[in-house]
């Protein structure tokens, strides 16, 4: 009972933030709500069985992303002073609504056409089971894991550092085209 | 052994000519000398005529000797062949032609010595084109390269009719010539197709159902009756007379339009299934035989009279056919082509010495030109059936054929023709080479030997050949006897009565005669002009709407369907195009739509 | 609580997540409704672990996080490249791959 009560009450501060999230207008704010999100999925997650992965949702979610989030929107404001604008498309709505929804409702026919949902026991996971588990069967994807996030850090600082001579790159030096175009001009 | 004396001639008399004609087609110099083309011409056409009667007196075992090549197959059957099929009929027919043709075009030496060079080169090249494609016709072992000498010789027809082509008539002629004999063509090919359809091949003997061999049979029919001008078909002959008379003598009346009859003897075996087209045949070719009579008493041209008495006399040998007897028609048509190329030689021969084909232009010749004045009264004895001569024997075992048949009807309405007949030649000669020569008449002179020579040769023929009746069955293994009976005596009896008719009237008062009211009305009645009129409005009102019918169908729908393929293909990709906006969003919503079907269906199954 | 309760959860906000992916202007605000997204499937790995006793939903919730924070860390390198390029941040704008 006590369950049922605080899943809907978590269930609804999630639905409320990512309505905010995905229909607000300033886009700070909307980060700012994001946070919310995550950190309620935290407690979420700390009622289904898994403090692990609840503290690693703040680590990471609730502190990282969202700061890297700011810290974009920081880096591409365009003028100063004024809130960031976050709209949405007019044209876009009406469509993108349909397909949300007809999404939403094939998923649910599918889990209410479900009769036999386990129901687990009261034994529950242990995180040194999880550690074991990532360490021994899944050592490959960890490894793998590894190598992809070395990979996105490289990435990342090859495509956003500045050029050698200090100036920054012209517009639509990387369109097609726009690079023979210049040294025909030449 | 037997290759070399059947098939090694057979080919040179079929190929000779075909090597001169291309020969002069394409070697411009020989032809444009115009000599040296009719040497070389008349030199293949003597040869083809040795090679022909080398053919002719081999002894004949009764089976046809066919060698030929096989152009098609399928599934291992035998479609096509082309070759030579030799037997007793294509043997003799072989020798006629080759006869006349070089009859003829000694006869043409002198004939057409007025003629500028290259005029006469091209004169000859048809003329061994002709002799090619005649012999090609004969020698067909089938029915499909009987086809193909039979358009040849449709073509050589017209490049000769329209030799003076100058002359706005002659075009006109040749034209009409090729048109009328095109539709009856077709004929030919849908006869030649339902052929194919039930027999599976074009073989001379196939055996059929009735319905089928009627069908098919009737389509040739229509053939015979474009190319042996059976009315209402006949129209194209008399225009055909604008062409040099020598080509009249040959093509017009000794072989050309013999091919429609020999195309009836030789595909008999499938006519004989047919019993409804022999009754068509039979009343055909006897109503054509009297039209045509009645239409050569009021002509006042020389050489039109000769026409439709060919037309008259091919009535004669399709209704023999009709009668159920290929060989008295056959006979006939040996004889005809003796005594018609002689009539027509003889005419061309006054038609040089007067310089007009009017017969009022004639008169009085018989002293002049002795040689030629007899020889066209041999010839037109021999048409007119007088005893002894060889038109007595043919015309009167067709007429027993048909008495034998029991057809009543055409009988008399040949005997009508006959008598006819008898009179108009004898009023042609009588117009001709009796009475008082004027104008230019008085002129005239005999003709050189080179002109009279192929006249006696065919002279003799027409005189001899009746006699030989029973040689000449027995060389095409048929069956034939020849007994003088009461038809006989009365065909002879009407014959005579209408010489003597002819001769009481015209010899006194010619040009009163020809007024006469009688005379005059009957001109009016079969003119020509009206059949002609009804295939001209028959052109307009039903080939020409259907024509642009179906050229409609192909432009907007055959073409229509090709251009419709086109046009969805670029409607398609304009509309596809669309997809790309370029915008990212959209692309999302692709992808979410993709993943919302695929989900969707693994829900549902 | 059943298994169901909190897959009913996840799935409305994965949807709402995608209705703002397939909105917003701003290519800022698509990230974060991807974020949103990317969220709502972890809860829903977590839930199934929970419910079957199986340990293999949470390690796959584990591998998701880090490939997330992963693709966030690109995503945005590539916003700033394009906004350096473009002078702003409008994906509407962004069409030059047009047909």
């Amino acid at each position: 009972m006590l369950e049922l009560v605080s899943l809907a009450v978590v269930a609804g501060i999630l639905v409320a933030a990512a309505a905010s999230v995905v229909l607000g207008t300033n886009l700070v704010h909307s980060v700012l709500l994001l946070a919310v999100l995550l950190f309620t999925t935290a407690v979420l997650f700390v009622l289904l069985d898994a403090p692990f992965l609840a503290g690693i949702q703040v680590m990471l979610y609730a502190g990282g992303v969202v700061t890297l989030m700011l810290f974009a929107i920081m880096l591409t404001r365009r003028s100063s002073g004024v809130a960031v604008i976050n709209e949405t498309l007019r044209g876009r709505r009406l469509p993108a609504a349909f397909l949300s929804g007809s999404l939403f409702a094939l998923l649910c026919w599918a889990i209410h056409g479900t009769t036999d949902f386990p129901d687990g026991g009261d034994n529950l996971l242990s995180t040194r089971q999880l550690g074991t588990s990532i360490f021994t069967e899944q050592a490959l994807s960890f490894e793998v894991l590894g190598v992809l996030l070395l990979a996105a850090t490289i990435g990342a600082i090859v495509l956003a550092r500045k050029r050698d001579h200090g100036e920054p790159e012209p517009a639509g030096t990387y369109l097609y085209g726009t690079r023979a175009r210049e040294e025909a001009s030449r | 052994m037997l290759e070399q004396t059947l098939l090694l001639p057979a080919i040179l008399a079929l190929f000779l000519p075909l090597f001169t004609a291309l020969l002069l087609a394409v070697v411009v110099p020989i032809r444009r000398h115009g000599w040296a083309a009719a040497g070389a011409s008349v030199f293949t056409a003597v040869a083809a005529l040795v090679a022909a009667v080398h053919v002719f007196a081999q002894p004949n075992d009764g089976q046809p000797h066919v060698w030929s090549v096989t152009w098609l197959q399928q599934a291992g059957a035998e479609i096509v062949a082309f070759g030579v099929r030799v037997d007793g009929t294509s043997a003799s027919m072989l020798v006629i032609v080759t006869l006349v043709a070089t009859c003829v075009q000694i006869f043409s030496l002198g004939y057409m010595k007025d003629e500028p060079r290259s005029a006469l080169g091209r004169y000859f090249t048809y003329h061994s084109l002709f002799v090619f494609s005649m012999n090609l016709l004969v020698l067909a072992p089938n029915l499909l390269q009987f086809f193909l000498g039979w358009e040849l010789v449709g073509l050589t027809s017209y490049l000769l009719i329209g030799f003076y082509y100058q002359k706005p008539s002659a075009g006109y002629a040749a034209v009409k010539a090729f048109w009328i004999t095109k539709l009856a063509d077709m004929g030919f090919l849908l006869g030649l197709l339902s052929l194919f359809l039930v027999s599976g091949g074009f073989d001379y003997e196939s055996t059929l159902q009735p319905q089928a061999a009627t069908v098919v049979t009737l389509c040739l029919f229509l053939a015979v009756m474009g190319k042996s001008a059976q009315f209402p078909l006949h129209v194209w002959l008399p225009n055909a007379m604008e062409g040099p008379t020598p080509v009249s003598a040959l093509l017009h009346a000794a072989t050309m339009v013999a091919a429609g009859v020999y195309l009836l003897v030789r595909a008999f075996p499938l006519f004989a299934q047919a019993p409804i087209t022999l009754n068509v045949m039979l009343w055909v070719g006897s109503f054509t035989a009297l039209f045509a009579a009645f239409v050569a008493v009021v002509q006042t041209d020389i050489k039109r009279v000769l026409a439709y008495s060919t037309c008259s006399q091919l009535g004669y040998m399709v209704a023999a056919v009709g009668a159920g007897s290929a060989f008295t028609a056959y006979f006939h048509l040996t004889t005809h082509a003796f005594f018609k190329a002689l009539l027509f030689l003889a005419a061309g021969s006054t038609i040089h010495a007067v310089h007009s084909n009017d017969l009022a232009s004639m008169g009085g010749l018989g002293k002049k030109m002795p040689i030629t004045a007899a020889t066209f009264g041999v010839g037109a004895l021999a048409l007119a059936g007088f005893p002894g001569l060889s038109g007595f024997f043919s015309k009167d075992s067709i007429l027993e054929a048909l008495a034998e048949r029991g057809a009543w009807i055409p009988l008399v309405l040949l005997l009508v023709a006959a008598f006819l007949t008898a009179f108009y030649m004898g009023r042609t000669y009588i117009l001709a080479f009796m009475g008082e020569a004027k104008g230019n008449a008085a002129h005239a002179h005999e003709s050189p030997s080179n002109m009279t020579g192929p006249l006696i040769v065919l002279g003799m023929g027409a005189l001899s050949i009746g006699w030989f009746g029973h040689a000449f069955a027995e060389k095409v293994h048929q069956d034939y006897h020849f007994e003088f009976g009461g038809l006989g005596a009365v065909a002879s009896l009407l014959g005579l009565t209408g010489l003597g008719l002819a001769v009481t009237l015209y010899s006194k008062r010619r040009h009163q005669i020809d007024q006469s009211p009688f005379l005059v009305g009957l001109a009016s009645v079969v003119n020509t002009a009206y059949v002609d009129r009804l295939f001209v409005s028959g052109f307009r009102g039903l080939a020409l709407p259907l024509a642009k019918g179906i050229g409609w169908f192909d432009r907007y729908v055959v073409d229509g369907f090709i251009n419709l393929t086109g046009w969805l293909g670029l409607a398609t990709s304009r509309q596809l195009k669309r997809l790309q906006t370029g915008n990212t969003l959209d692309y999302i919503v692709a992808v979410v739509i993709g993943t919302i079907i695929v989900l969707a269906w693994g829900v549902v199954s | 609580m059943m298994l169901g309760h909190v897959l009913y959860v996840g799935v409305l906000l994965f949807c709402l997540g995608l209705y703002g992916t397939l909105t917003r202007r701003n290519v800022i605000g698509i990230l974060l409704s991807v974020e949103v997204m990317a969220n709502s499937v972890n809860i829903v790995l977590v839930a199934f672990s929970r419910f079957t006793h199986n340990l293999l939903g949470q390690v796959f919730a584990v591998f998701v996080m880090s490939l997330t924070v992963a693709e966030v860390v690109v995503g945005l390198a590539l916003v700033i490249l394009l906004y350096r390029t473009m002078r702003h941040t409008d994906i509407d704008e962004a069409s030059q791959l047009r047909h």
